[in-house]
């Protein structure tokens, strides 16, 4: 873990220049079990590194299949229609610990995990000369717990871009059709945009909900947060409630760091005129 | 505020938060031990185990170490087999994920028993071993033998053999009722749970119950034997892989690591 060992060795040469003394006598205050957590506190920030890309992942694959659904259940017919929305009932209505362990124990995943790594080899020789680099192989359990909040987080999307977009009144796409624009264009141009701005509060709703079921993935044993707070108590038994409330402190700060930023990216992007 | 007074305008935000993600992105899995090698070859293979099951394998400050670890290491080193990555799961978990191939070779002081052989294959066996009684230390249950148990809570790991001697031995014998039984995700809240009075014995392999008795306030009150071996588990079809780890099992035995990985352990 080089960014949270990085994090922890720069907040102790912080801590390190105020006073050896203070530091000291804060230390002894907190007693075994805290300064158990703190000494253990590198490896719970790599857990919520995982945690973190885990949800990033999940929620761009999210949306990448969940507003092409969306725009299918509004404006879609036929059989493609009917397929997507009883493929999102069928995700929403299954529990999310049900589809992780489907993804991890039933579904032969490596089969696609195989060319997917094998791309990010490839990526990284293209990266080669630059600063940046492709990560060296997605993990199994990595991989399954992307697919399956992923999968379920495009089945909740898709309806909130459904509602979004049959929110935007009719006149608007009449409007567009009137100047010459195409059904396509008018929705491309006019019903999109405005319905992407106002779908950022139910957004908001779907990132926090995806960040916290990342936990879920503890059942398959990928080394995220939970998992990672699990195997300190395991370790050290009388320290439950010191790792436990320093994770939920890390979880808050989460979901309230993402919450503010997604605040300030619907006020950014009101639509100018309209109260949100 | 107006569009023009903005420190970053938009279009110069997007490609800085996108460039910002990206190199995160990668920064973080790059240094990922998850994510080990890249697991492309024929010969790199992935091994299972369950930590809390010291001192085969636990979880000490972030690393997973323990006898089965670093065996499982050294015979892996002599064979042309390579160990890509260690993925850390439930005890019972192991063998639908081996199943499943999420892993290639379970780790984990999985005993050879038929049962388990109906499902998966074993590397000739590594480890022998007996059912330890562990009890509270100067506690009033001092039982000698399983006969002693009546009326007693007990608890053990789910899909362990100490789980198998409860079932078989004591509920099925007749000597405590299916309700005395407790079953722990992990021999750790079970000795937990044993130290807080919540039940009367645990019953765990004995090497394990001797890490448990020098560490916390339990003894081992009877040894019951079984005579069980630990074995490294394989898909059945894995053939070649079964005998590599056969072989490098016994070279590994032959050669000085396996005194040295031995003592490192259990300090004999």
């Amino acid at each position: 873990m080089d960014l949270p060992a990085l994090l922890t060795t720069s907040l102790w040469a912080i801590a390190g220049e105020t006073s050896p003394l203070v530091v000291e006598t804060v230390w002894s205050l907190l007693g075994e079990d805290w300064q158990f957590v703190f000494r253990n506190a590198d490896y719970l920030l790599g857990g919520v590194v995982i945690t973190i890309v885990l949800t990033v992942v999940s929620i761009l694959l999210g949306f990448a299949l969940g507003f092409p659904a969306g725009a299918i259940e509004t404006y879609g017919d036929g059989y493609l229609r009917s397929a997507v929305r009883n493929v999102g009932i069928l995700l929403r209505g299954t529990p999310i610990l049900v589809i992780m362990i489907y993804m991890y124990f039933v579904m032969p995943i490596e089969y696609l995990l195989g060319p997917i790594n094998a791309a990010f080899g490839g990526l990284d020789v293209l990266l080669g000369p630059t600063p940046f680099a492709a990560p060296d192989g997605i993990g199994t359990a990595f991989f399954a717990a992307t697919l399956a909040l992923g999968l379920r987080s495009a089945a909740y999307q898709s309806q909130i871009f459904r509602g979004a977009l049959s929110s935007i009144d009719d006149g608007q796409m009449e409007a567009a059709r009137s100047i010459g624009m195409s059904r396509f264009e008018a929705i491309r141009h006019v019903v999109v945009p405005q319905a992407l701005r106002r779908s950022v509060p139910g957004f908001q709703n779907e990132f926090t909900i995806v960040l916290k079921d990342t936990s879920i993935a503890f059942a398959i044993g990928l080394g995220e947060l939970l998992k990672r707070s699990d195997d300190l108590f395991v370790q050290q038994t009388t320290a439950v409630l010191e790792v436990f409330l320093f994770a939920s402190l890390l979880y808050f700060i989460l979901t309230f760091g993402t919450n503010r930023t997604l605040d300030y990216v619907e006020q950014y992007f009101a639509i100018p005129g309209e109260s949100s | 505020m107006t569009q023009g007074n903005r420190f970053v305008d938009r279009r110069n935000y997007m490609k800085l938060a996108g460039a910002a993600s990206i190199a995160g992105l990668a920064g973080c899995l790059e240094g990922d031990d998850e994510n080990g090698e890249e697991a492309d070859g024929e010969n790199t293979i992935v091994a299972g185990t369950a930590p809390g099951f010291p001192p085969f394998e636990m979880v000490e400050d972030g690393e997973l170490v323990g006898f089965d670890i670093d065996l499982l290491e050294a015979v892996v080193d002599e064979t042309e087999y390579e160990l890509a990555e260690w993925e850390q799961l439930e005890f019972d978990s192991l063998i639908p994920a081996l199943d499943n191939g999420n892993i290639d070779v379970i780790a984990a002081a999985m005993t050879i028993s038929e049962e388990r052989q109906e499902q998966i294959a074993f590397s000739d066996p590594y480890y022998s071993s007996d059912q330890s009684i562990l009890v509270q230390t100067g506690g009033d249950f001092q039982p000698e033998s399983l006969d002693d148990f009546e009326g007693q809570t007990v608890g053990a790991q789910s899909g362990t053999t100490g789980e198998t001697v409860v079932r078989d031995d004591l509920i099925e014998a007749g000597i405590i009722d299916e309700g005395d039984y407790t079953s722990f995700d992990n021999y750790v809240l079970a000795v937990e749970d044993l130290e807080s009075g919540l039940i009367d014995a645990v019953v765990l392999d004995e090497p394990v119950a001797e890490t448990f008795e020098a560490e916390r306030d339990v003894e081992v009150a009877f040894v019951y034997e079984t005579g069980e071996e630990y074995g490294f588990g394989i898909r059945q079809e894995d053939e070649d892989l079964q005998a590599a780890l056969s072989d490098g099992v016994a070279a590994v035995e032959e050669s000085s690591e396996y005194e040295e990985i031995t003592s490192t352990w259990f300090g004999e």
